[in-house]
């Protein structure tokens, strides 16, 4: 006889059961009887979850060793004692030891071990908070350089022999070339110009001749007026050339250049020089300024002031003719020529062109 | 004599785990079966049993060390945090449903428990391919076409595959005399 209508029977009553989770009533009772197994195998456990929770529990494991291990010593039968102790030995070397000896442990706790380590804490502790304390002198002593770029001079450069900047030129038309002497004061503006042969005494206001440059400058003062680079001593002329002053040039200088000033150059100041800044001469603009070091021995001796440098700032940018005007002392002078030495500036102009400009600079350096 | 044994041998092996915890494997096979049958008859899906099953184990490792030999079988403590487990997880459902108390003894044991325990264990010495079948059917819930399918055999080769093995169940569980 053919099983095949009882499986199919079967397989229908399964079917409801894995659907609805109950039998139904069946009438055959060998039917019945596969159908009861059939539901109890419903709730059957996955082929790999026996072996998957054994897994977990003994992935669990390891942290709970620290606290089932600290159970007190029992009487064990031998062997257990044994693996016991094995496993003691074992768990003991991968425990990691605490301070406190309030919660069970194997580790031996050693109180003298404990002391010595909250000494140690304590010293640590103790020399971050008083840090502060005496770190502070260092802090103090730390050192301060700051350099500042002067432009109201103060000193000016003796004459060059090359043609590097301002002076000035003049003359009455005279067949005679000026005579030597000395220049009047140097001033700021002029009012009057110089003259060794005045030819006109129409003058409304008295005013006393000047030469436009730097008033800090001064020439031997003598009774004899006249042009500082003639030859010629005599006799009294204000020279070749025209427009007031003295000299071959022209317009109220004195010399063979151009301009209110005195020698060869243009637009007042000393000729053959710098031209300083003012009356057109824009100021060099600083581009690349390291500042100075302090020196070993000046930081040694809490040394601190102030070095004065006379720069000419080429029209190149470049600084030249770099000279102490204010010495310092103790190794802060060659500090503070070293690093200006390494400047670099935006030249100054003079209607449009570069122009060699005089300044000056001023080193602080400071210790806090 | 036998039971004198065995209750030996088991405190050595809860002193054993309460020493090491590695140890607790052997207690955790010899078990599993039985706890599993005791949770799976009075919850409704597989996944509930097995999900009780493992909080059960779980608990009873992290207790381990609280467990005191007083000559009651392991597996009573076991059955006992599963009791609990299940009262827990009935009153969290709402359902008033109580653990019936002639269901088993303290030993846990009987008869529908012993007769699933028994039916679980006869599944995994079934044929390979009725093994499978039986696996496919009632642990992945699916159909017989869909595992003639997945095994590229006939509706009807794996209809009969399905009857066999449940015929083999049923003629082993007799001859275990459940």
């Amino acid at each position: 006889m053919s099983d095949t209508p009882l499986m199919d029977q079967l397989d229908e009553e399964i079917d409801a059961v894995l659907a609805t989770g109950r039998e139904r009533a069946v009438s055959d009772p060998a039917v019945a009887e596969l159908l009861s197994l059939a539901a109890e195998l419903r709730t059957i456990p996955r082929p790999g979850f026996k072996a998957k929770l054994e897994a977990d529990l003994l992935g669990q494991v390891a942290p709970i060793a620290i606290r089932a291990v600290s159970v007190s010593a029992t009487i064990m039968p031998t062997a257990i004692s044994k693996a016991a102790r094995a496993t003691d030995s074992r768990l003991a070397s991968e425990m990691i030891p605490t301070l406190a000896g309030f919660e069970r442990s194997l580790y031996p706790i050693q109180r003298s071990s404990f002391m010595a380590s909250l000494g140690a804490h304590a010293v640590i502790v103790a020399l971050i908070v008083t840090s502060g304390i005496w770190a502070a002198p260092s802090f103090h002593e730390k050192p301060n350089v700051h350099s500042v770029l002067v432009t109201d001079l103060t000193y000016v450069l003796p004459l060059a022999p090359d043609d590097a900047g301002g002076g000035g030129g003049g003359g009455d038309s005279d067949i005679l070339q000026a005579s030597r002497g000395n220049p009047p004061r140097f001033a700021r503006d002029q009012i009057a110009p110089p003259a060794i042969i005045v030819r006109s005494e129409q003058r409304k206001l008295p005013a006393e001749p000047t030469v436009v440059g730097p008033p800090a400058l001064s020439f031997p003062q003598t009774s004899q007026l006249g042009d500082p680079f003639s030859h010629i001593p005599g006799p009294p002329s204000n020279g070749t050339g025209a427009s007031g002053g003295m000299g071959s040039g022209k317009r109220d200088g004195i010399g063979p250049g151009t301009g209110p000033g005195v020698g060869d150059g243009r637009e007042g100041g000393i000729g053959g020089g710098p031209y300083v800044v003012g009356r057109g001469v824009s100021a060099p603009q600083l581009i690349y300024d390291p500042e100075p070091e302090y020196s070993d021995e000046a930081r040694k001796e809490k040394y601190q002031g102030v070095v004065l440098l006379q720069v000419i700032v080429g029209e190149d940018g470049r600084p030249r003719d770099v000279r102490i005007a204010r010495s310092l002392g103790l190794g802060l002078d060659e500090k503070a020529l070293e690093a200006v030495r390494q400047w670099r500036f935006e030249p100054g102009r003079l209607n449009g062109r570069t122009v060699a400009v005089v300044v000056n600079v001023q080193v602080n350096f400071r210790l806090y | 004599m036998k039971v004198l044994e065995n209750a030996a041998e088991e405190e050595l092996l809860i002193e054993a785990a309460r020493r090491d915890p590695a140890q607790f494997a052997e207690l955790y096979q010899k078990n599993f079966d039985r706890v599993y049958a005791f949770i799976a008859r009075r919850v409704p899906s597989r996944q509930d049993a097995e999900d009780l099953t493992a909080e059960v184990f779980h608990e009873a490792l992290r207790n381990l060390a609280r467990f005191e030999w007083r000559g009651v079988p392991f597996v009573a403590w076991l059955l006992g945090i599963a009791g609990n487990r299940l009262a827990d997880r009935w009153r969290r459902s709402g359902k008033q449903q109580e653990v019936p108390a002639n269901d088993c003894d303290e030993t846990g044991s009987s008869a529908r428990i012993e007769e699933n325990l028994i039916l679980f264990q006869l599944v995994n010495e079934l044929p390979s391919d009725q093994r499978l079948v039986i696996c496919r059917r009632f642990v992945d819930q699916r159909s017989l076409r869909e595992i003639a399918q997945e095994l590229e055999r006939s509706e009807g080769a794996i209809k009969q595959l399905q009857f066999r093995a449940l015929q083999n169940l049923r003629t082993q569980m007799r001859n275990r005399h459940v």
